[in-house]
């Protein structure tokens, strides 16, 4: 267990300190050549993308709420869900196997523009900027 | 506009104002959009700016939106705003400001310059209100793109997906740029139009 290239020793190491020990993890997963996770690492990833994701989608909403609604690409509905939501609440959500967040570019089109597909770098700023301007057009998803 | 002379919204008109000034708007655009008096408009700008507006007439046309850079621009803002007036429902002005933002930021994200000012892009609204601009999507990518009215929808490309000849060329700072590279001409702009057709 102990030496066993997953790292789940170091969970076991006793540790004082929470965040360290967290930082620890983070770090490992970059270091890490590829491999696949177990089911608890899946669904612990998970529930802190999901709490990440629920935390910022909650500031945004409370500190803009329109410019959240095109940030997140939620509808009006969706954001007083979440701006309502309570810590207790949001640890319940999270809590799960699925994300609860999605992809908002599912088409070759905005895709290849992203990440500059076919051409040279010298291009990426004018494709960044059309596909910003595709997304922007896009609001039958959010409302 | 009705006139209210309630203090709250009086309140909230100069902070409106105050968040336009500091996006840099002229002072036609709050004369416009608030009903605070020149007088104290004016005070106003001088005392958030620390200098006094400029002055003479809004420069604008529509043509400014037709070239290629600014209609790039103009419309990333445009399709913000409408997005922001589909799914927010705001007064017309605050929907104006925060699409704006949203526009700066997105720019600066990218390494660009602003080049629609706060002004310009409130006279862009303006000219679609009332039917001198539209936005007309592209044959070829589907995204919305300024156009005069009654362009032929059919035949419209956007000058992403098809750049004019000299498009790019310009060396200014934060500026678009297409390709530094001398050889792409036609094989990189076939490349996007591919993708586009696959898609």
């Amino acid at each position: 267990m102990r030496d066993c290239s997953d790292g789940n020793g170091l969970m076991l190491r006793p540790s004082l300190n929470l965040y360290s020990s967290f930082h620890a993890e983070t770090q490992r997963h970059f270091n890490r050549k590829p491999a696949a996770m177990t089911s608890e690492q899946i669904l612990a990833e998970i529930r802190e993308a999901n709490l990440s994701y629920l935390m910022l989608a909650q500031s945004l909403i409370r500190s803009d709420r329109d410019q959240a609604l095109f940030r997140l690409g939620i509808s009006e509905e969706t954001a007083g869900l979440i701006g309502a939501l309570t810590s207790a609440q949001m640890m319940k959500i999270a809590t799960g196997n699925t994300l609860l967040c999605r992809f908002r570019m599912d088409d070759d089109l905005v895709w290849n523009l992203l990440t500059s597909h076919g051409k040279g770098a010298a291009n990426e700023g004018v494709s960044r900027l059309h596909a910003s301007i595709l997304m922007a057009g896009r609001h039958q998803e959010a409302a | 506009m009705a006139r209210n002379k309630s203090i709250l919204s009086e309140a909230r008109q100069i902070e409106r104002a105050v968040t336009l000034i500091h996006l840099g708007a002229r002072l036609q655009v709050l004369e416009s959009e608030t009903d605070l008096s020149y007088e104290r408009l004016l005070r106003l700008y001088k005392e958030v700016s620390g200098r006094s507006p400029s002055k003479g007439q809004l420069p604008f046309s529509t043509d400014w939106f037709m070239t290629w850079q600014p209609n790039i621009h103009a419309s990333l803002f445009l399709n913000t705003h409408e997005y922001l007036n589909k799914v927010a429902e705001l007064d017309e002005i605050d929907t104006v400001i925060k699409a704006y933002q949203l526009y700066l930021e997105q720019i600066s994200a990218q390494g660009l310059e602003p080049m629609l000012s706060v002004t310009r892009a409130w006279r862009l609204v303006k000219f679609v209100d009332n039917g001198m601009l539209t936005m007309t999507p592209c044959s070829k990518c589907g995204g919305h793109f300024i156009t005069h009215p009654h362009e032929i929808a059919r035949h419209y490309v956007c000058g992403l997906c098809e750049p004019p000849a000299r498009a790019g060329k310009g060396k200014a700072a934060g500026s678009l740029q297409l390709h530094s590279e001398p050889r792409i001409d036609a094989a990189s702009r076939a490349e996007p139009r591919k993708a586009a057709t696959a898609a």
